[in-house]
């Protein structure tokens, strides 16, 4: 094969119909359009089975297909030979071509009739570009390796939780020029992830939560599996269904996404196997990312991964030296913080301000301060009985970036200071009045 | 829905839709019935409807029109892009021409259609023209149609609207 897939991989983002040829046994041709020819690996495609129709008739009596695609740019032409393998209906090829799918079906006015019912996977045995003089004016992909070498740069010099996210992001705006970005942790206890850092978002919606399977967020957090969508489709819109479920709004932070994103990007941050969060990204300008993008922002996604696993095995050491404590001034008009240990939300003068572990160890930490205490470590919070945390796969730092960046945002007289590696200062600049019982 | 020998299956309806802004691609097959494909570059329904002529080029068609002289079997898809709207026909390949000067003027007005029916979908003449490069190359395949069928996206895709015996 002289042409490889990954050189024509922009003929499959869907922007045209690619056309498929099939053969009945009785030797009737048929031809007919696909919604959807998706890139699997290098030696495979999968394709959209929406419909029981004569190509899917024929194909599972005689495996040949003849598949023409186009690049959408050119106009070039491409001829795959292919050979049907199988067909999957469940799993991260099928949610990745469901999502896909309803991007397309969207793009073309097709919402209501398209639904996937299969991926059907073929082996590529041949690539032929029906332009005869092709070669000479075939346009080269963009070239990411430099994009991601310089985030990755950016990457190896964070030492903790923190300057890795905002490096991260400084890097995607930076080297990818992407706008709109955001990093959601899994926790795994409660089955959602929550947002712990944003990029171009008027709101930073740090807190924000996503179910498992909700959206292209959850769909590619639930499977593993990256997703890209390249146009605007209501049926993995986050903002509507959003506000939909949140009927009562009271403990919900707004998630900051776009209201109509015409690209997404949605990658799993995965190590070891588990699922630690997703690297999302999102434009309001249609087909904005690439195959090229994908390639890259996965690579990325692991490097964040293998670091936020290294980040939690030694975020429980402690400097020797702690940073000399600064006396917290508690003046100016009294603030109430409540407690409701059934979720363990705190609201901060009747405004909802976090819930969950986090709203426990805010808890705490206000419960100590109020002894006389403002320096802490990130193991005693660990240790204490009292805040129930899960095990360590919990990510207990990305639960205090979390606190602290809310409270940067919605009660700036309640500060979380970093003193030294796994040690922090609470910093309390009115006087607090607890409501609560735990 | 059978119809006999000397009444087309196609209305004049359908003759008139396939033949301007329209998309189409043809296929055939080899005695492997292994399948081959390529982009139609015009059709042309004769005036009693029951043979239809489609060009194809010999320099980006080659093996396909081997296919078709091979083994005869021929389906052609045609698909308007703005409306989706699609019929298929089947048939026979009765012959294999080269071009005359009225199929050069049918297939010059064909592309100018199709090139009208893209520009508001984005796509810009050269694209257009990419698409149907090897025109100056093409050949006439006339052809019976045998089955005709709805392929239009839908609850009635892959109806058959009519065929012959």
């Amino acid at each position: 094969m002289s042409i490889t897939l990954e050189s024509i991989r922009r003929c499959f983002e869907g922007a045209l119909p690619a056309q498929i040829a099939t053969c009945a046994l009785d030797g009737t041709p048929n031809v007919a359009y696909l919604s959807q020819v998706h890139y699997v690996d290098s030696e495979h495609v999968a394709l959209s089975f929406q419909f029981f129709s004569k190509t899917r008739e024929n194909v599972l009596a005689n495996p040949y297909a003849q598949v023409q695609v186009m690049e959408p740019v050119t106009g070039l032409q491409y001829q795959l030979a292919l050979q049907y393998l199988r067909t999957e209906t469940e799993g991260p090829l099928f949610e990745y071509m469901k999502a896909r799918l309803a991007g397309v079906a969207s793009q073309t006015g097709m919402s209501k009739v398209f639904r996937l019912r299969g991926s059907d996977v073929y082996r590529v045995l041949d690539i032929h570009c029906t332009e005869p003089h092709a070669q000479q004016d075939k346009p080269m992909p963009e070239n990411r390796m430099p994009a991601l070498r310089a985030c990755v740069q950016r990457l190896a010099k964070c030492a903790d939780l923190s300057s890795l996210l905002d490096e991260l992001l400084a890097g995607l705006a930076r080297h990818f020029g992407i706008e709109h970005a955001m990093v959601l942790m899994f926790d795994a206890a409660a089955g959602r992830l929550y947002t712990v850092a944003s990029l171009g978002y008027a709101e930073s919606g740090v807190g924000s939560e996503v179910m498992l399977g909700e959206g292209v967020i959850g769909v590619a957090a639930g499977q593993q599996t990256p997703i890209r969508i390249a146009y605007l489709t209501g049926d993995y819109a986050y903002s509507r269904a959003l506000r939909d479920r949140l009927g009562d709004c009271e403990k919900e932070i707004p998630f900051p996404g776009l209201a109509e994103p015409h690209s997404q990007l949605a990658m799993p941050i995965v190590a070891g196997g588990r699922l630690l969060g997703v690297l999302y990204a999102e434009s309001e300008q249609k087909l904005r990312f690439t195959y090229e993008d994908e390639d890259a922002l996965m690579a990325l996604a692991g490097q964040i991964g293998f670091a936020m696993q290294a980040f939690e095995h030694n975020g429980e050491s402690v400097d020797e030296q702690p940073g000399a404590p600064a006396p917290s001034a508690s003046d100016g008009t009294e603030v109430a913080v409540k407690l409701y240990p059934a979720d363990n939300s705190v609201f901060v003068d009747g405004e909802y301000l976090i819930k969950g572990v986090a709203g426990a160890i805010l808890w705490k930490l206000l419960r100590d301060h109020a002894q006389g205490r403002s320096e802490f470590s990130n193991r005693e919070l660990r240790l204490d009985a009292s805040l129930r945390l899960p095990d360590i796969s919990d990510n207990l730092e990305a639960r205090l970036i979390l606190l602290q960046k809310r409270l940067a945002e919605r009660c700036p007289f309640l500060r979380i200071e970093k003193t030294g590696r796994g040690r922090f200062r609470l910093a309390v600049e009115r006087p607090v009045r607890l409501e609560g019982n735990a | 829905m059978a119809q006999t020998a000397d009444l087309p299956l196609l209305s004049e309806a359908h003759a008139a839709f396939v033949q301007r802004h329209t998309s189409m691609n043809v296929a055939g097959r080899d005695a492997h019935n292994r399948p081959a494909l390529a982009r139609g570059l015009g059709i042309r329904v004769a005036p009693d409807r029951l043979t239809l002529t489609v060009y194809l080029s010999t320099t980006h068609s080659a093996r396909l029109l081997q296919c078709l002289r091979d083994c005869g079997a021929i389906a052609v898809a045609v698909t308007r892009p703005t409306t989706h709207e699609t019929l298929q026909f089947k048939g026979r390949v009765r012959e294999i021409l080269p071009l005359s000067d009225e199929d050069r003027a049918e297939m010059a007005a064909y592309q100018d259609s199709f090139a009208a029916e893209l520009e508001p979908l984005g796509y810009r003449r050269d694209f257009v023209r990419q698409l149907l490069a090897g025109s100056e190359h093409g050949v006439a395949v006339v052809f019976e149609p045998t089955a005709m069928f709805d392929q239009t996206p839908g609850p009635k895709a892959g109806e058959k609207l009519g065929e012959k015996p």
